[in-house]
């Protein structure tokens, strides 16, 4: 899985903020947000492969282990707007 | 009408329950101290054992089952209000023992775990998933008390178990929303190098005393 430290630098690196709030990276011009349980079960690989995906549109995207209904996807949305 | 919130509802939940947990976090401390009994009679003038018991405040309540680890980004789903019950907390009542030095843990841990042989093991775990667990914990109900909530019971050396403390009053009671910052995982890595070094501190402070021992 890699350590939590080299995959945060990853994340940091490319631009990524954390929200502790929510327990999220995120990062608003990309659009992509990264919840902690994501991070902890994927491997430094997959996460390079998430961070380079090319997303189009103007919606968020999400990289949770479970999607998240879209309640929640809305209220996490008007947080980091 | 304005609908009530999620947190309001939960915010009445709690009040409902809040005999029960001071009842639970009551008899649980009492029945530990007695269990433990045994072990606090033959200390060492350098050994202690302390029992602490705490019941959760309303608005730390909230902000726990707010960050259950199933509940990815922390947010409540406002279109399923019945979903979030405080019930499913397992640590609205607790008491904590804190032993030094480290090889007590082990001895109190096997007698408590006789005693609450029902009830479900949950290790604390350490701050990445290489680390060795933090604490032995035990969830569960205490009948005699409420079969509305349980209680939990931690076991932790002296030194980790009071730097949580410290780490609480400081931090996490005036503003719950703070617990966040501490799952970062800089903040991981940090706390990491705190327990290590607290560990190494009682390992060595326990080898002085058995060295000292045997010499004399």
């Amino acid at each position: 899985m890699g350590t939590l430290d080299t995959k945060s630098k990853i994340l940091r690196d490319a631009g990524y903020v954390y929200s502790f709030d929510r327990e999220v990276y995120f990062n608003r011009r990309t659009k992509k947000i990264f919840s902690l349980e994501f991070i902890e079960d994927h491997n430094e690989n997959e996460i390079q492969r998430c961070l380079s995906e090319n997303k189009e549109g103007e919606d968020w995207h999400f990289y949770f282990n479970f999607d998240p209904s879209d309640s929640v996807k809305r209220e996490i949305e008007s947080v980091l707007r | 009408m304005v609908e009530r919130s999620v947190e309001d509802r939960l915010r009445e939940e709690y009040f409902d329950l809040l005999p029960d947990i001071r009842r639970v976090a009551e008899h649980l401390e009492a029945k530990v101290k007695y269990c433990v009994l045994p072990i606090s009679r033959k200390l060492d003038k350098y050994e202690q054992l302390v029992v602490t018991s705490r019941i959760k405040e309303c608005e730390s309540a909230l902000d726990a089952l707010r960050r259950r680890p199933e509940a990815e980004g922390r947010t409540f789903d406002r279109t399923k209000p019945d979903k979030y019950t405080l019930t499913n907390l397992n640590d609205l009542a607790g008491v904590r023992v804190l032993a030094f030095p480290r090889s007590r843990l082990i001895e109190i841990d096997q007698e408590l775990r006789q005693r609450f042989s029902d009830w479900e093991v949950d290790p604390v775990p350490g701050y990445d998933k290489i680390d060795d667990p933090l604490a032995f914990k035990y969830y569960g109900y205490c009948e005699a008390a409420s079969r509305k909530i349980k209680g939990e019971l931690q076991i932790v050396s002296m030194l980790t178990g009071l730097f949580w403390e410290v780490e609480h009053s400081a931090i996490y009671k005036p503003t719950p929303r703070l617990r966040g910052v501490a799952r970062s995982p800089e903040m991981r890595h940090r706390t990491r190098e705190v327990q290590t070094a607290l560990r190494a501190f009682e390992e060595e402070f326990e080898k002085q005393i058995r060295d000292s021992l045997k010499k004399s």
